[in-house]
């Protein structure tokens, strides 16, 4: 498993998790309505956090919850991961 | 009733995913034809169960009117509840743009039963399985009776009183008189009614206990009430969402009324102490008659309960007598749900469907497989039955004790 998420990563668990299909390079172009947008509801986000867990093996950080944007939830995720690795 | 006429509340649109139709027209074209779609269960994880027959929903694609991001959110019973709700305001002529003026005047009632089943028992097997991090967020909600009002009244962005009824088969029939009354304090328009999908393999188990459920294999003989083969109930899944809206507000944007819920009473007599029913369901109809203002005369066709228990049956028909009198044995009598089971909290709302459809086309639908009867009743069976109809009465019983009595009347009808 690599350390770091990429766009493609949190797209396709985005579908998975929320139901949400967006094409990874628009996912970085949202702005700051983000998430909220794009339909993906906090149920959705804690989703995708508890599948990154799941597969990394490694807790995420509370934060990681409440991002608003797909791209603070990557910088956030991965900074972690950087961490721990 | 003695609420102003501008609040009555009126049904103006009516939408059905059926086993005999995912659609109204297609429901009511089975339902006035006496077709029986009762059948072998084919669901995945049910084969083994000895519970063989069911009225299934097979000509259902939810993804074809529902986003992906709620079908994942939701089980099975939403999804009805969804797209049924979708079809009933389309019918009403209610689209986004309009409830989205005011979205504090419309709301949402639902009656659940059987719950979120089958996403329950993904989500639980994921949690025995493999632990409690592999259960995904949504079974806090996808598996409750609320799921389905909370669901339509998010994704169609209402903003009006929602409610859920839990009050066991006949919390159909309750969900839309609560309707009615939201209706007559003040809201304009409630999306209600019910959705059931009993038929996957846990909510499967849970019912194996009803000694009311027919174990028959023949689909044809599985669900005969008031006959001397009555032998229990067979479930269905599926249901129906009504559009209850304000006289004033119907009559105001043009919208056609199709009929009016003048009256509704509920009681309780126990679980499964059926001969007891006889007395709740006769003072439930005595009272709903009471406030639609309604002779017993006047009831000119009954959607009867029907549960297909030689005891229940006796208690329904003489329940019929005690309520109605000498009318009891003349009145018209049918129970269309013996062609596509018996959809717990749903079943009385497709009946409420069914007659609101009944009286438009003034034709009462048979009673599937249904032929000699043994009760003092004059139950409409073989094809349907052409008839003036003005006044519809719906009755309902739970196996759980609840009886419920629902009066429509005819949206012609100025009484």
């Amino acid at each position: 498993m690599t350390a770091q998420i990429t766009v493609e990563e949190l797209a396709a668990l985005m579908k998975k998790a929320a139901g949400v299909t967006v094409a990874p390079d628009l996912l970085l172009e949202q702005g700051e309505s983000g998430f909220d947008a794009l339909g993906v509801d906090s149920l959705g986000l804690l989703g995708i956090v508890g599948e990154l867990e799941n597969r990394h093996g490694t807790p995420m950080p509370p934060d990681a919850e409440r991002c608003k944007t797909p791209r603070q939830f990557l910088d956030l995720v991965n900074s972690t991961l950087m961490a721990g690795a | 009733m003695s609420e102003p006429h501008d609040r009555r509340a009126a049904v103006t649109g009516i939408g059905v995913v059926a086993p005999n139709g995912t659609s109204t027209d297609t429901f009511w074209k089975a339902t006035q034809g006496g077709l029986s779609v009762l059948d072998r269960i084919t669901r995945e994880g049910c084969e083994h169960l000895p519970l063989k027959v069911a009225g299934e929903v097979r000509a259902f694609d939810p993804s074809v009117t529902i986003e992906e991001r709620f079908l994942v959110q939701t089980d099975r019973f939403t999804h009805f509840a969804m797209a049924a709700a979708d079809f009933a305001l389309d019918d009403a002529r209610l689209g986004q743009a309009d409830t989205s003026e005011e979205p504090y005047s419309i709301g949402v009632v639902t009656a659940a039963g059987s719950g979120g089943g089958e996403f329950g028992q993904r989500e639980l097997q994921q949690l025995w399985g493999k632990g409690s991090r592999f259960v995904g967020p949504y079974q806090s909600i996808a598996w409750f009776y609320a799921a389905s009002t909370g669901q339509i009244s998010i994704r169609r962005k209402f903003k009006g009183p929602c409610s859920v009824v839990a009050s066991d088969e006949a919390g159909g029939l309750d969900a839309l008189a609560h309707a009615a009354r939201a209706v007559r304090r003040g809201t304009d328009v409630i999306v209600a009614g019910s959705t059931e999908a009993p038929l996957a393999p846990y909510s499967m188990v849970c019912q194996l206990g009803y000694e009311e459920l027919s174990r028959e294999e023949d689909p044809a003989r599985a669900y005969r009430p008031f006959t001397d083969a009555a032998c229990g109930f067979v479930p269905g899944e599926g249901g129906a969402m009504l559009v209850v809206e304000a006289e004033r507000s119907a009559r105001e944007r043009g919208a056609d009324i199709r009929a009016f819920v003048a009256g509704h009473a509920a009681t309780f007599t126990g679980a499964s102490r059926w001969a007891e029913s006889r007395d709740g369901l006769a003072h439930a109809i005595r009272q709903a008659l009471a406030e639609a203002g309604c002779a017993p005369e006047e009831v000119d066709v009954v959607f009867a309960d029907a549960l297909g228990v030689p005891e229940a049956d006796r208690a329904e028909a003489l329940a019929l007598a005690d309520a109605l009198g000498a009318h009891g044995t003349r009145v018209p009598v049918t129970a269309p749900k013996t062609g596509i089971g018996r959809g717990y909290c749903a079943a009385p709302v497709l009946d409420t469907a069914a007659a609101v459809l009944a009286m438009e086309h003034g034709l009462i639908p048979p009673t599937p497989n249904v032929f000699d009867v043994c009760h003092d009743l004059d139950l409409v069976t073989g094809r349907a039955r052409v008839a003036e109809l003005r006044t519809a009465l719906v009755l309902s019983r739970g196996l759980m004790g609840s009886n419920s009595a629902l009066v429509l009347r005819h949206g012609a009808v100025n009484a």
